[in-house]
């Protein structure tokens, strides 16, 4: 992509007036997408983009800038741009550019560019049969295909020079149903950091199906109770909460700021005795993985809590050096048109010792989530909101009615130390997370959990 | 660098035989200075450019972007766009529109604000940040401290003759504020956009979020109630981007939008009219012309409580037999969508004072979190988390936290009593204080 004497020569012009280090990030991103909706193939799209970024770090500051162009003059500019925040510094060194081997390589075995594109129409159209043939109340699908490779680059001014090929895959269905007046959603889209191989081992039909019956479930419906009781969260749901209200607080910027629940806390119980949870990018395949992240610290997995104990935050560079530690490989950017910041990679809570018959079976009264909308949290105050799009009623330990609009509210602490039973049947949900304007393929991940106590806002009795 | 007009031209001349392309080639610089304890946290420099191209072959439809292209690469984009056609199932609709004719809009660039230094925009920022941390003792943090601004430029052409261009300019002020009292601490935030920094008052951004953060101290779980509701423009543009959602035509074609068969029907209150005017110079989604080149215009979507008809774009229009209504929206990476340009509610006669009167007893919401993932687009169905405070005698008293409110859109439009006269802008949504009837709180 790029030379190391003219990344070295970026380097030093953007060290130009100082600074603690500077950083060139560069990025060529080449996807395909296809998307199927009321039973047309809509569109087919390639496209292209690339572009470098530089970031010269100064203290708990930094300034950068970036540009689609790759040339010398055009990377020069950036350079100096990037510089321009720091005053008064003479010019900073530039050591050599050393390989760094990744600790772990995400491969494609089959390379999704190496598919005929007609193969891949052939799946979307798989997935609107597979929705479509489960039930006459199946009024609309809406498939999506798409698959991606982002070649990175990086190099700073402490020697670092990584490379990393990144193939990212996901198909996506959501179904409408509708009967006598009601409509329901369902939605499913599994997601790996893999090449075509992801798709024989996650079928299309496979994928239409869990969301067709998630839609049809729901047309059962009644609205959801409102008021204080049990949540028993299907495997990925807890993970999906654990990301929100727990995992965007610990992130170190968030920390750095005083705007978590979490700050000076390392080292008490802040969750229930039997929940332990990782944020871990060596996870093969997995779509928030990374062999680096977007500052070239080797991915890790970094434990954040252990039987209930607060042990870490989420590290980028420049935080991890405002507080003397080494980052935990948690700088990520969407693209060269940002800097990086603390972000989750996937974020796990894992196995207990119960399992989801023995949790259900010991739960009088409550709700059983089996799918979660996506969430809202505040992380100064930990309160946070979750909406529901598949759930049912716990009565006398059995499974029965679904319920609509209920959403789960509460705060980050108090609801993780409610957690009183945790499973073994760990599974992951892939999901897009934005902060500051910027999405980043994570993985949210957990086994059976219940939540003893935890509000649930509803319109029904 | 060649100019985005040539681009799409280049675009355009590359069609072979009967096939219709279209070109949309947009540039943008920007800056963003982030202020954190009276230093410049973050300084970034932005600058971007690209073209998407779509081809139309036997109605069948082909798609390819690239990003920085030379005039080359844009015939490479040309061609995979055609090759991408080849497997799309054909659509009668699909067409490209005719050349109309487009009015200039003045006012959207100023070159004050496009020939702004760094040196003038660091201050902003830091100026904010300090007003933000010492107006009020209880306020000593923030938590984001953003001043921004973008000049930009979009060019479009078509086989169908279309040839058109224009620039603006733009600025925002993001400030989120912290306040603490012992071990609670409350969030507040404030936002502000213009065209012009002249016009921007970023000062009033920073005491708005104060104000906003410490006013929640002690807030604490109501009694769940059933009470008039009170919705602040905060709270209120959460609701209406799922309404904006309801009311494009494309929503309605493919059987999601819960408005599909209620045209010409009352679906709201008397009091609530809402319009989308992509011509309306104080809303910041302003443009001469909509993603396909189609002159912008002003659409009267629901004329007191009645619902007249939905927003379109040419695929939208020419299946349902319509026009367009300029409503094509995109970014050089993606196909012309369905979507608002300045979405509006008319505001009403009563300031916010004399709603506050009319909502005695009854709860000011200030925050709504959850509308993007706890409402359902289709059947209007939502439950989301509030934040606020008591409305009583006429004036604001203790705030409340954790409460949800859970109803449907339609019963929440039938249910306005009133909306204020203080209408204000978010990104491309304008809104007043809305005063709702009564819906339920839930709390403890």
């Amino acid at each position: 992509m790029l030379d190391r004497d003219l990344a070295a020569e970026v380097l030093r012009a953007a060290r130009a007036r100082g600074g603690d280090f500077a950083e060139l990030f560069v990025e060529e991103r080449i996807g395909l997408s296809v998307r199927l909706d009321d039973g047309r193939i809509e569109e087919v799209t390639t496209g292209q983009d690339r572009g470098a970024g530089v970031r010269v770090g100064h203290g708990a500051s930094y300034g950068y800038a970036y540009s689609n162009r790759l040339d010398r003059d055009a990377l020069l500019q950036v350079a100096e741009a990037a510089a321009a925040s720091i005053t008064g510094g003479g010019p900073g060194t530039v050591v050599d550019l050393r390989t760094l081997e990744p600790p772990v390589v995400h491969e494609a075995t089959r390379e999704a560019a190496g598919v005929a594109v007609a193969d891949k129409v052939a799946w979307v159209r798989e997935a609107d049969d597979a929705a479509r043939s489960l039930s006459p109340e199946v009024r609309q699908v809406a498939s999506t295909y798409g698959d991606s490779v982002q070649r990175v680059l990086i190099a700073t001014s402490d020697g670092r020079w990584a490379h990393e090929l990144r193939p990212r895959i996901r198909l996506t269905v959501s179904v409408v149903a509708g009967r006598d007046g009601v409509i329901q959603t369902g939605f499913h889209g599994p997601a790996g950091l893999a090449g075509a191989e992801f798709m024989e081992a996650n079928p299309p039909a496979r994928t239409a199906e869990v969301a067709a019956r998630r839609a049809v479930a729901m047309l059962d419906s009644v609205p959801a109770p409102a008021g204080e009781m049990t949540a028993v969260l299907a495997p990925g749901m807890g993970g999906v909460l654990f990301h929100e209200a727990v995992g965007h607080p610990l992130e170190a910027d968030a920390v750095h700021k005083e705007a978590s629940v979490y700050r000076g806390r390392i080292g008490e119980v802040l969750a229930s005795p039997i929940l332990s949870g990782v944020d871990d990018a060596t996870v093969p395949g997995a779509w928030g993985s990374f062999s680096f992240d977007d500052e070239a610290t080797p991915a890790q997995r970094t434990i954040l809590f252990a039987d209930g104990v607060l042990r870490g935050w989420l590290y980028d560079r420049i935080r991890a050096g405002t507080d003397g530690v080494e980052s935990s490989g948690n700088g990520r950017r969407q693209s060269y048109a940002h800097p990086p910041i603390p972000r989750m990679s996937n974020t796990y809570i894992l196995n207990g010792a119960s399992s989801p018959a023995e949790i259900l079976a010991g739960t009088e009264r409550g709700v059983f989530v089996t799918s979660l909308a996506g969430g809202q949290t505040n992380p100064a105050t930990g309160d946070f909101v979750f909406g529901c799009s598949e759930a049912y009623l716990i009565e006398r330990g059995e499974v029965t009615t679904p319920v609509r609009g209920a959403n789960l509210i509460g705060r980050a602490i108090e609801v993780m130390s409610n957690v009183d039973a945790i499973a073994a049947d760990f599974d992951i949900w892939p999901g897009v997370c934005g902060k500051d304007g910027q999405g980043v393929a994570v993985g949210s991940g957990s086994p059976t959990l219940r939540i003893s106590r935890i509000t649930i806002g509803g319109t029904g009795a | 660098m060649p100019e985005l007009a040539d681009l799409c031209a280049t675009a355009v001349e590359a069609a072979e035989g009967e096939e219709q392309v279209e070109a949309y080639a947009e540039e943008r610089t920007s800056t963003e200075v982030e202020a954190h304890r009276g230093e410049v946290e973050g300084l970034s420099f932005s600058g971007s450019r690209g073209v998407g191209v779509r081809v139309i072959v036997g109605g069948r439809l082909g798609f390819a972007y690239a990003a920085d292209p030379t005039e080359d690469e844009v015939r490479a984009t040309v061609a995979r766009a055609r090759e991408n056609a080849a497997l799309a199932t054909p659509d009668e609709h699909n067409v490209l529109p005719a050349a109309g004719p487009i009015e200039p809009l003045d006012g959207l660039f100023f070159e004050s604000l496009a020939a702004l230094t760094t040196a003038e925009k660091v201050p902003v920022a830091l100026e904010m940040e300090r007003v933000a941390t010492t107006a009020d003792p209880r306020v000593a943090k923030t938590d984001a401290v953003r001043y921004g601004d973008a000049v930009g430029s979009v060019a479009i052409a078509s086989t169908a003759g279309v040839r058109a261009e224009y620039r603006g300019t733009g600025c925002w002020a993001v400030v989120v504020t912290l306040a603490e009292r012992g071990d609670e601490t409350q969030t507040g935030h404030s936002f502000k956009i213009a065209r012009r920094l002249e016009d921007l008052d970023p000062t009033s951004v920073a005491l708005e979020a104060v104000e906003r953060s410490a006013r929640m101290l002690g807030a604490t779980k109501p009694e769940t109630a059933r009470v008039p509701v009170l919705l602040d423009p905060f709270a209120a543009s959460s609701f209406l981007g799922v309404l904006a959602g309801a009311l494009s035509a494309e929503a309605v074609q493919k059987g999601r939008s819960l408005f599909a068969s209620l045209v010409g029907e009352r679906v709201g209150s008397e009091a609530f009219t809402l319009v989308d005017d992509g011509r309306l110079l104080e809303g910041p989604g302003a443009e001469p012309f909509d993603g396909e080149g189609v002159a912008s215009g002003r659409t009267e979507l629901l004329t007191a409580g009645t619902l007249n008809g939905f927003l379109h774009n040419t695929y939208t229009a020419h299946r349902g037999g319509t026009r367009s209504t300029g409503n094509a929206t995109r970014g050089y990476r993606s196909t012309p969508g369905v979507g608002s340009t300045n979405l509006f509610v008319q505001p009403g006669e009563r300031s916010f004072e004399e709603l506050l009167r009319q909502a005695d007893g009854g709860v000011l919401v200030q925050d709504v979190s959850g509308v993007h993932s706890g409402a359902n687009p289709i059947s209007g169905e939502f439950s989301v988390g509030a934040t606020g405070l008591r409305i009583a005698g006429g004036a604001l008293g203790e705030p409340l936290r954790e409460m949800t409110i859970a109803s449907t859109v339609p019963e929440m439009l039938r249910a306005i009593a009133a909306v204020g006269s203080d209408l204000r802008w978010f990104s491309s949504i304008g809104v007043p204080s809305i005063l709702v009837g009564e819906m339920t709180l839930a709390g403890i």
